[in-house]
């Protein structure tokens, strides 16, 4: 079955005005998306063996993916003996519904979250608040934009576009709200002290965490989870119920092949040998143990990734979200992730938003958010053929007519010229002609049909009064001239 | 060491139709260097515009035609020695080394083909993408070897002269060429710079510069905000192996009324071949008053 993601904020236009037209945020992302991309290239630069780790951990995921139903048995079998629930999620309502029926048995109110794709995917806060539950994010970043209302900018880093006035300004309304004091200044120790003050009530308060999870282990049937906040471990130690929202594609067979993934997701997005906190989670508490909630709930999401198993697409399922492609990508350092209108921005973005949420999702992603780079093919660790995939889509688009009339007669006619020395020369003249009519000072400044998407914001030179091919003709071979 | 090599000369369509006097210097420089080329004539386009934009059964029409016009003339030499085929443009050659093979193939089966036809074009196009060199990394392999007959560059007006060099992405990431443009710069006797971010795409794109002329010209921005720093470190103009970049880059200087000198990689090298590498004949070089046809 396709999944379903929460549909686009606004039409692409209106996106890509706002986006265009806000040079706080692009120039907020810009920095942050350099920075993380010459951070992972000092990183692996300055620790050899996570080359080689990162060639074994392509292998291991892509074989886990090749015995995902195998490893998905295993994995429950082994969860649910050490006392946790397992289940099957085919999309968002059936998490929703799992939830609300949990929140409803153990009389819950409060839920506090850690940073998770996965239930943004689903738009899981929204669920459970037009339910009543009132759900508070606790990544410092997540929080952020929460407060804003808005989604994320960045996979891992939800609220780069925003800056630190900004966030004051939030903070100084939420506390106006919550009638706490409000951060003094725009410092960031201060920021991150309010929020550290007001996110330590929440846990405490708090009746279920919920969170994602960045691996799943088949063998023992334990979640990974990596954070650079700690959040994560309050979240999963604080409230009595634990929930992870995990999509299907996390699992992998063995510790051996957790342990050369585990720094890749670092490694690639933020260039640190390793995250700050990785937990291992197996199972709620058990008798005499001191932490850990009393229940722990795994929730598998599928939302449309069964379905790209043995597909072409296969690959593209071995992403662990570590935002490298974001960060190299020409079009999201100008753009910004909030402009792509799917929770998945960027690279990966272009290609998991029309795979999991079908064509018709944000059918202008590929032709339009991509300029055929190739950089994040080479940025990412998992080698996933990330520009392949974004042509064939735009293949895709075009088989199924989704692309203006007047767009394809202008490729086919195109194609049928330039198939032919006669054509090609024949175009040329015409141009030439016809091109009197939009030259100022030498320069095209303007043009009908396609070619107008180029005089929009650059000149060109006009079609030269002699071709190359004609200077060739013309010249006596073996001349110089 | 034969004294006369034979080549095939691969202009491009924008330079055929843009830029001639970037594919003239291209013969120019190719000729001192004691090359007979040959010019196809049927050549068209490689077809990687329509191939990018997903316009596959476009992008076949044209390739097809692109291997009938380089295997008719000069046939394709021997296997040993087979006969270069010299691409002025990085992302073209990439296109005719990388991508055709498969397209030709598969456009072949979609057309009803037998797999056996399907497989002569698959093999046709990659006898040729086996020939496609790059023009700077033509010239890195065979500068040094050839002794050929050029004025000497005059030292005083050359030495202090910057370029900027802008490698495209196609060049950087799918033909893996980063270095040769940048060492036949330096054996021209100017001082390369790369921008920061230098492996950040021009904002070009193919048809995404197109359908995208505000995103477009945004990244371009970016980069002639780089430029203006190494402008005002000296550089006297901006150098690619690449004309889509170029028109890219020019187009969006031009557009900002910027009249900032931008050359073909070829153009600069023919200038330096002669002696004439200074700042005012670049500028000339630039703006087509170079008298070179
Ligand atoms: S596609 Fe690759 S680079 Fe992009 S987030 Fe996934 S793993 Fe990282």
């Amino acid at each position: 079955m396709p999944g379903v993601l929460p549909p686009a904020t606004a039409p692409w236009p209106e996106r890509r005005r706002r986006a265009l037209a806000d040079p706080t945020m692009r120039a907020a992302v810009a920095k942050t998306t350099r920075n993380l991309a010459q951070g992972k290239a000092s990183a692996y630069a300055s620790y050899p063996p996570g080359e080689a780790m990162r060639v074994r951990a392509v292998t291991a995921r892509r074989s886990a993916l090749a015995h995902i139903d195998a490893l998905l048995e295993e994995l429950t079998g082994n969860v649910e003996a050490h006392g946790g629930y397992v289940v099957r999620a085919a999309g968002p309502a059936d998490v929703g519904r799992y939830v609300l029926d949990i929140a409803r048995r153990r009389g819950a109110e409060r839920v506090v979250k850690s940073k998770s794709m996965a239930t943004e995917e689903i738009a899981l806060n929204e669920q459970l608040e037009a339910a009543g539950l009132r759900v508070r994010e606790t990544d410092l970043g997540e929080y952020i934009i929460q407060l804003a209302r808005e989604r994320p900018s960045h996979i891992l880093a939800p609220a780069a576009h925003k800056t630190r006035g900004q966030i004051e300004a939030l903070f100084e309304r939420e506390a106006a709200r919550t009638g706490v004091t409000p951060p003094t200044c725009d410092a960031t120790p201060e920021l991150t002290a309010f929020a550290r003050r007001q996110l330590r009530e929440e846990f405490l308060a708090a009746d279920v965490g919920i969170t994602g999870g960045n691996f799943l282990v088949a063998e023992t049937g334990t979640l990974v989870l990596i954070t650079n906040e700690g959040n994560g471990r309050m979240t999963t130690s604080l409230p009595p119920v634990h929930i992870a929202v995990v999509g299907i594609d996390k699992v992998v067979a063995t510790w051996a092949d957790l342990a050369v993934l585990l720094q890749q997701a670092p490694l690639s997005g933020t260039g640190q040998l390793i995250s700050t906190y990785t937990s291992f989670i197996t199972g709620p508490r058990r008798p005499g143990e001191l932490d850990g909630p009393e229940e722990f709930h795994l929730v598998l999401l599928d939302n449309g990734r069964h379905e790209l198993l043995g597909t072409e697409y296969e690959d593209v399922l071995t992403c662990i979200r570590c935002g490298a492609c974001l960060n190299v990508c020409p079009v999201f350092r100008t753009i910004g992730g909030q402009a792509y209108g799917s929770i998945y921005s960027g690279p990966i973005g272009v290609v998991l938003t029309p795979l999991l949420g079908g064509l018709d999702h944000a059918p202008e992603l590929p032709k339009s958010a991509c300029a055929m780079c190739h950089a994040c093919r080479d940025a990412c660790p998992m080698e996933i053929e990330l520009p392949r995939y974004i042509l064939k889509l735009r293949r895709t688009e075009i088989e199924k007519s989704m692309e203006p009339l007047t767009v394809r007669l202008t490729f086919e006619l195109w194609g049928r010229l330039w198939a032919s020395p006669a054509g090609y020369r024949w175009t040329a003249r015409l141009a030439r002609l016809g091109q009197r009519a939009f030259m100022r000072k030498g320069r095209l400044t303007k043009a009908p049909g396609l070619v107008g998407g180029w005089t929009a914001t650059r000149d060109s030179p006009p079609v030269a009064k002699e071709t190359f091919h004609e200077w060739w003709r013309r010249r006596k071979p073996g001349s110089l001239t | 060491m034969p004294t006369m090599t034979r080549a095939q000369l691969f202009v491009s369509c924008l330079v055929d139709l843009f830029r001639p006097r970037a594919g003239i210097a291209a013969v120019q420089v190719l000729e001192r260097r004691d090359i007979e080329l040959e010019v196809p004539p049927g050549q068209t386009c490689c077809g990687q515009f329509a191939y990018n934009a997903g316009h596959h059964r476009e992008a076949a029409a044209m390739g097809r035609q692109f291997v009938r016009a380089f295997e008719a003339s000069g046939a394709n030499g021997s296997p040993a020695d087979p006969l270069p085929l010299i691409a002025l443009s990085g992302s073209c050659a990439a296109m005719v080394k990388i991508e055709m093979p498969e397209l030709l193939e598969r456009d072949a089966l979609r057309q009803g083909r037998t797999s056996a036809t399907a497989a002569r074009w698959r093999r046709r196009a990659e006898t040729l993408a086996g020939r496609v060199v790059e023009f700077s990394e033509w010239l890195d392999g065979h500068d040094s070897l050839t002794p050929f007959d050029v004025a000497s560059p005059e030292p005083a007006a050359s030495e202090s002269l910057q370029v900027v060099c802008h490698t495209g992405c196609h060049m950087r990431r799918l033909l893996g060429v980063t270095e040769p443009p940048l060492r036949a710069l330096r054996r021209a006797g100017v001082e390369p710079l790369e921008l920061i971010d230098a492996d950040q795409c021009c904002g070009f794109g193919g048809s995404f510069g197109l359908i995208e002329p505000d995103i477009s010209a945004a990244m371009t921005d970016a980069k002639l905000a780089h430029l203006a720093t190494a402008r005002s470190e000296g550089a006297t103009c901006l150098v690619s192996a690449d004309l889509g970049c170029l028109m890219q880059l020019g187009g969006r200087l031009s557009r900002r009324g910027d009249q900032f000198p931008t050359l073909h990689l070829a153009e600069l090298v023919d200038l330096a071949d002669q002696g004439r590498l200074t700042a005012a004949e670049i500028e000339r070089a630039a703006h087509g008053q170079g008298g070179n046809a």
